[in-house]
């Protein structure tokens, strides 16, 4: 279908139709100069947005019949009854604090990593780097059927603990790949002309390469402690029944659950701050490092 | 370090090597600890129960009995290649969502570029289960998706919840970040100069596509086949909230037969199968990113 594109430099043709009104002309005029970006721009919003304006509209709604396309009563009812839930008041904090823990411990084991991969030289770094992604390629649930043998001899099955090791290893490659490439980016000569004029190495780290790795750091925290958050995989296998997060209570509300503003409070009060914070990570994520990180 | 003591004596550059091959497995020694005890371990563990034991559940010193149970049961057989088929499928539709985006990013400068870029990212913030719910209040038989359509009067609206369409509606909205993220920056370096002079000696549209940029970007294409071929493979969340009762995608088959079934060693064999087939995946994309670093060298 590309072939019936019209070159970019050709001049407009002639034999553009009259319009009967300015209005009309106008709007032609636009759909000929951007008609595919206007409709990739509408199809777009309507399946990516569509959805999720569904859940903060239903988050909202009291009353939302069919056919109508807006609920037709709005209100917080639900929100007092929600937060009331017994199993939503202890999920959410215990999320929030396995997020916490496993996110740093993860930074902790993955940057120092990060920066050897891009920085130093020594035998099998190739490798070693692709085996991160390597591991990825075991089928998780096969994984956490074996762990969950190990952890019951540990008696790590049904604890934070647990589930921490778990989160903490699942976010490793994200964690490492990332700063990895960000790391490899930082241009040496900046460096080492800060070292020429007496620096130490440990001030041109944090004030030199620190500052300019700093927003993919950021970037690989913020998408890992999202990803572990709505981690549900690993929590229903390892956590249950003691450790009950956010994501496992979300499966039963979709699943069994006939009032629809359970789940799309719980998801609204929890996915609208993640969404915030990953906004800071978006500028990083266009630029091309990311698609550096896996070779292209 | 321990050479510090006269600021004269230079470490010799041998010294500095081991030192920095010393220090490199140190910084990432913890990392890899981890991932030897809680995957390659058990990976391995899971590998070596489904080879030593019996169809009856009894062990022995080698056995293919699992495997054997695995390939001759119509179930698991139809679950596998339903699996490999909405895989393929998937990729192919992101593929075919995806480069008409990308290459409209590519040459545009309009301010719907930026719009686009943004919708393009924007699934890649949103976690697997919220997708999953959204999707389903989306697209359930008297959901949003519906009234839309009866507003421009259609009504013969047949929801794909709970079918295997559910399943790759939610696995194309999950793919589209990274497949336009990778597909962005291979087309970004390709030169304009190249295209310009293709069009001066009055290439078309579709002959600058099929000639110039596509074997400019196979490495692209080659890794974002294999790693969301990969990703596919493996995932769970989707199939499981949004897919048909039977047949069942790998990640909720195994599921299964661990929890409902309780048959654990079977589940592993499943997990084994997947990994074969998840490796050689995974092994066209080592290829190419090695060819490609080599050929940068």
């Amino acid at each position: 279908m590309s072939a019936t594109l019209p070159r970019s430099d050709t001049p407009a043709h002639p034999q553009l139709p009259q319009s009967p009104s300015p209005a009309l002309a106008g709007a032609l005029r636009w759909l000929r100069r951007d008609g595919l970006g206007g409709l990739i721009a509408v199809t777009l919003i309507l399946f990516i947005i569509g959805p999720m304006l569904s859940v903060v509209l239903w988050a909202f709604a009291v009353r939302w019949q069919y056919p109508s396309l807006l609920p037709t009563e709005y209100g917080f009812r639900w929100w007092s009854e929600t937060f009331r839930r017994a199993d939503i008041g202890t999920a959410i904090p215990q999320s929030i604090s396995i997020t916490l823990i496993a996110t740093a411990l993860s930074a902790l084991v993955s940057l120092p990593a990060a920066y050897a991969f891009a920085r130093m030289r020594f035998p099998g770094r190739q490798i070693f780097l692709l085996s991160f992604l390597a591991t990825n390629a075991f089928p998780r649930f096969g994984l956490y059927i074996t762990i969950a043998v190990i952890f019951f001899q540990l008696n790590l099955i049904g604890t934070v603990q647990g589930v921490v090791v778990i989160q903490v290893v699942n976010s490793l490659l994200l964690m490492i790949w990332i700063p990895t490439a960000a790391f490899r980016n930082v241009d040496r000569g900046l460096e080492e002309a800060a070292l020429d004029v007496g620096a130490s190495r440990l001030r041109v780290f944090t004030q030199i390469t620190l500052p300019i790795v700093f927003p993919a750091i950021a970037a690989a925290v913020l998408l890992s402690a999202v990803n572990i958050f709505y981690e549900a995989q690993a929590s229903l296998i390892i956590g249950l029944p003691n450790v009950r997060t956010v994501p496992v209570l979300m499966y039963s509300l979709i699943n069994n659950q006939l009032v629809v503003q359970y789940g799309a409070i719980l998801m609204f009060v929890t996915w609208v701050p993640s969404l915030i914070l990953l906004a800071f990570a978006q500028r990083f994520l266009r630029g091309r490092h990311f698609a550096a990180g896996f070779g292209v | 370090m321990a050479t510090m003591a006269t600021a004269e004596l230079k470490p010799s550059p041998r010294w500095r090597r081991a030192r920095n091959v010393f220090s490199g497995y140190a910084l990432i020694l913890p990392a890899l600890l981890l991932v030897g005890l809680i995957i390659v371990y058990p990976a391995t563990r899971s590998i070596i129960v489904t080879l030593t034991t019996q169809a009856d559940g009894s062990p022995a010193a080698f056995t293919l009995d699992q495997y054997t149970s695995f390939f001759t049961d119509t179930l698991s057989t139809t679950n596998l290649l339903y699996t490999l088929r909405v895989a393929l499928e998937v990729v192919a539709i992101l593929f075919l969502i995806a480069f008409p985006i990308c290459l409209y990013l590519r040459f545009s400068k309009s301010r719907i570029a930026n719009v686009i870029h943004f919708l393009t990212l924007f699934p890649l913030f949103v976690p697997g289960i919220v997708l999953a719910y959204a999707l389903i209040r989306f697209t359930i038989t008297h959901g949003m998706l519906a009234s839309i359509l009866a507003a421009l009067c259609i009504n013969n609206y047949t929801t794909p919840y709970l079918t295997t369409q559910g399943i790759m509606f939610g696995l194309v909205w999950e793919g589209i970040p990274f497949t336009t993220l990778i597909l962005n920056a291979a087309l970004i370096q390709i030169d304009d100069a190249l295209i310009d002079s293709a069009r001066d000696v009055g290439a078309n549209a579709w002959q600058i596509f099929t000639r110039i940029m596509l074997p400019l970007i196979k490495d692209a294409v080659v890794i974002i086949f294999a790693l969301q071929f990969l990703m596919i493979l493996g995932s769970y969340t989707i199939p499981y909230l949004m897919g048909p009762a039977e047949p069942e995608m790998m990640g909720v088959f195994m599921q299964r037969t661990y929890q409902d079934v309780q048959n654990p060693v079977q589940a592993q064999t499943q997990a084994v199968v997947t990994f074969v087939i998840a490796a050689l995946a995974g092994y066209v994309y080592v290829r190419t990113v090695a060819s490609q670093q080599k050929g940068q060298e």
